[in-house]
Order: C-alpha cells, then structure tokens, then sequence
C-alpha cells in the first residue's frame, strides 16, 4: 500500500494538545519525578521563516537517548525515569524551549554517535515537517554531521549560552527558510 | 534507501502557487539523506502515557452540552504499507467548528465560536488498528491570502506510529465537496490516486442508523522497514 500523503499542520494545532511537561523529556508524565541520571540542561532557541521573521505555532518534537545513549525500545538497561520525547510550540517570538538532559553518544549501524537530538518541526506553509539534528559537543566523525556538507555543519552545533539557575542552557536556532538555513534531513 | 523514500507523486509539490506562507517556510536546499540509525528508527514506548489520551466526543464533550453541527462519526485503522493493523498508536484529530472556525487565539475568523466545541480529541488504535471519533462536520473558511481560497471541510490528522520514520501529519477531506478539487493543499498531492486516499467514505446510511452520518478513513503509515536494530 502506499503511505497516506503529508499536509500541513496548519495554524491553529490545538492548544489543548500540549500541556504542562510536554515539553520536558527528562520526566515520563507530568506527575513523574525528574531523572536523576545525567545533567539536565536547557534546549532553546527560535523557529524562523525566510527574512528571519518568527514562525507562530510552529510544533517541535524533539527526541534523543538518555545520558548513557540508551533508548528504552531497544534497551533494557534505559534509563526508566526518562522518556527522551518532548513536545512544545513556538511563542510570538518564535522561541522553544525543552528541558532534557545531555544525551550520551552510542554505537550503532551507522557508526559511533556523537551526542544529539533529534528535532521536527511542523507549521504553517510547511507541507511536509522537516528533520534536522541537533549537537551538543565535539561532534566530529558523527556519520550524519559527516553527511552535511563542510561548510553547513557549524548550523547543527547548539551553542552553550549560559546557565538558568543551576542548568546550563543550549542553544539551537532553526531558519526554515533562505540566509543560514538550517540543514534537514530525508528521515 | 528505497525502502524509506515517498513513491512518486504521493508528497506535496511546495512551494505552493496561491499559498504564501509555503514560499517563505519551505527549506531551499534538498534534504539531505542519511543512514537510518537508532535515533531515527526507535521510538519512544510511553508517549500515550506521556499524552494522555482517551478523548473521543468531540461533538458533546460535557453530557447534556451537544456542539452545533451535522453529527458524524469518523473511524478507519492505521495500517502499514503492508496492510497490517497497528496498535496502538497514538491518534491526534483537530478541526474547525461546523461554522469553519478554529477554538484557537490565533484564528481571528468572523465565524462564530461554538462554546461547546473545542475541536480536538486524542486516542489509541485498538488491537485491530482501529479509531474512531465522534464529531460535527466542519465548515468551510477562506483562508487570509489575496487570491480567493476557501478551504474545504477538512479533519487534521497527527499519528505516531511505532517508528519516529512513521510519524504523519495529514489531512481528511469529505466525498463530493467541489471545494475538495479548488484546494491548494489537497491539489498539492500530484498524484490522482494519493488525492484520493485522502478523502474519506461515506458509510451505508442504512447501516449507520438515525443518529449519525458514518465516514471511513484508513491511513497508511510509512516506514515498512523501520523496526530498529538492537
């Protein structure tokens, strides 16, 4: 059978479809407790259009292993209380903001995985979401940032930018469209 | 990769003549291609848990508090591109309200809001692949652009299936509806059949009953080979 087409999310995906910690992947509901493992940090930054106008409403969901680079579906030994999936919208201004920890790198078919996350976004005038990759460190010889050409690959470095509170913050800027656009990827 | 790309015709072609907002949002370079590795092809197990779902009446949310509008039930499975079931996965509907409006800060429509509508429900498929919601029809709204466009009747769709490669965000439309072939979106489908997969059934009357009117929606997801490694 054929995959149903893609279509936009349109402007308007309802406020009552994100709630409270959605948008922080360290806890696996929002009446869970925190992970204790790893270092929590701050994912933040803006969604924006070509001219560097924000995008409203745009939805981002943001997915990565836990600090040891575990994930839960292929792993037993996951960290439980951390659920590595998170959901937010886009503000006036364009910002997000996930809470997580600091992923850890891994092994597998592709190579040896460099710390990351990975990031869709979804929005008005997108008919199709877009993928791209997030990282958080030395990054070199990750198989994806090696599959972007040289010169793009300072685009999918988050940028440490200080501490809020006791966490340090990270920060990563999507440019869907024109100057200093972001690289996405197929899958 | 064959095994992940989209057939021919079956994915929007953007930017889109007459919608504006495509041409500043779509990227300009192709999307680079890469191996699928752990991050791509798991998923995470809980995020009906993280979620919450269970949300079906969208048409009477309160008891005894019906929203306005013709009265239907929407339902169908999520299948993958073999045909199977897939249970559960998370199921997201969102619409407008049957006067074309959305419960929504950002939609300043002149169309009445429904104080019993909010337009948004979630659930699970059962062991079958199924869902189904019950609901009003939407109406028809211009969308603010210069060039007339009215959209027509449509239900959101967002499901995640059992691979982040699964996840789809789509639309429904209705059978008949002569906004259906002026759409910018619909009609962004080059593909004739793929339109088609996109607009729904209308069940038998004489097998649905008095209540309501009935509409079948199947929806294939993709990613046939996406089970992940250990």
């Amino acid at each position: 059978m054929f995959p149903t087409s893609q279509q936009t999310i349109g402007p308007f995906f309802p406020r009552g479809f994100i709630a409270d910690a959605d948008n922080d992947l360290t806890r696996v509901t929002a009446k869970a407790k925190p992970t204790k493992r790893g270092e929590t940090i701050l994912l933040r930054g803006t969604v924006t259009q070509q001219g560097g106008k924000p995008c409203v409403n745009a939805i981002l969901e943001c997915w990565q292993a836990d600090a040891a680079g575990r994930f839960a579906a292929v792993d037993a030994e996951a960290d439980p209380d951390f659920i590595g999936w998170g959901r937010t919208f886009t503000d006036v201004t364009g910002a997000y903001e996930f809470r997580t920890v600091l992923p850890g790198g891994f092994t597998d078919g592709t190579g040896t995985r460099a710390p990351h996350a990975n990031l869709t976004v979804l929005g008005s005038g997108l008919m199709r979401r877009v993928l791209t990759t997030v990282f958080f460190a030395d990054a070199a010889g990750d198989p994806v940032l090696g599959s972007v050409p040289a010169g793009l690959r300072p685009l999918l470095l988050a940028r440490e930018d200080g501490k809020d509170g006791k966490l340090r913050v990270f920060r990563f800027d999507i440019r869907l469209r024109g100057e200093g656009e972001t690289p996405f990827f197929d899958l | 990769m064959s095994d992940v790309s989209w057939p021919t015709g079956v994915e929007p072609v953007v930017p889109i003549p007459g919608y504006p907002n495509t041409w500043t949002h779509t990227p300009q370079r192709p999307a680079i291609a890469r191996a699928p590795g752990r991050t791509e092809l798991a998923a995470p197990p809980g995020i009906a848990r993280k979620l919450g779902v269970g949300t079906v009446n969208l048409a009477e949310r309160v008891p005894g508090k019906p929203a306005i509008g013709q009265l239907i039930e929407i339902s169908g499975r999520i299948l993958d591109e073999d045909g199977r079931p897939i249970a559960g996965a998370v199921v997201e509907l969102w619409q407008a309200n049957a006067a074309g409006r959305y419960a929504h800060p950002i939609d300043q429509a002149l169309a009445p809001l429904d104080p019993n509508f909010e337009g948004h429900g979630r659930i699970l498929t059962d062991a079958d692949g199924r869902y189904a919601f019950f609901t009003v029809k939407p109406g028809a709204y211009a969308v603010p652009v210069q060039e007339t466009w009215w959209r027509p009747p449509h239900l959101h769709f967002s499901v995640f299936g059992p691979s982040c490669l699964s996840r789809l965000v789509t639309q429904m439309y209705f059978p008949g509806d002569p906004l259906n072939a002026l759409d910018r979106i619909l009609c962004s489908i080059p593909d004739a059949a793929a339109q088609q997969r996109m607009i729904a059934r209308m069940a038998p009357p004489a097998a649905v009953g008095d209540r309501y009117l009935g509409f079948s929606h199947d929806i294939v997801l993709r990613g046939r080979n996406a089970t992940p490694e250990g």
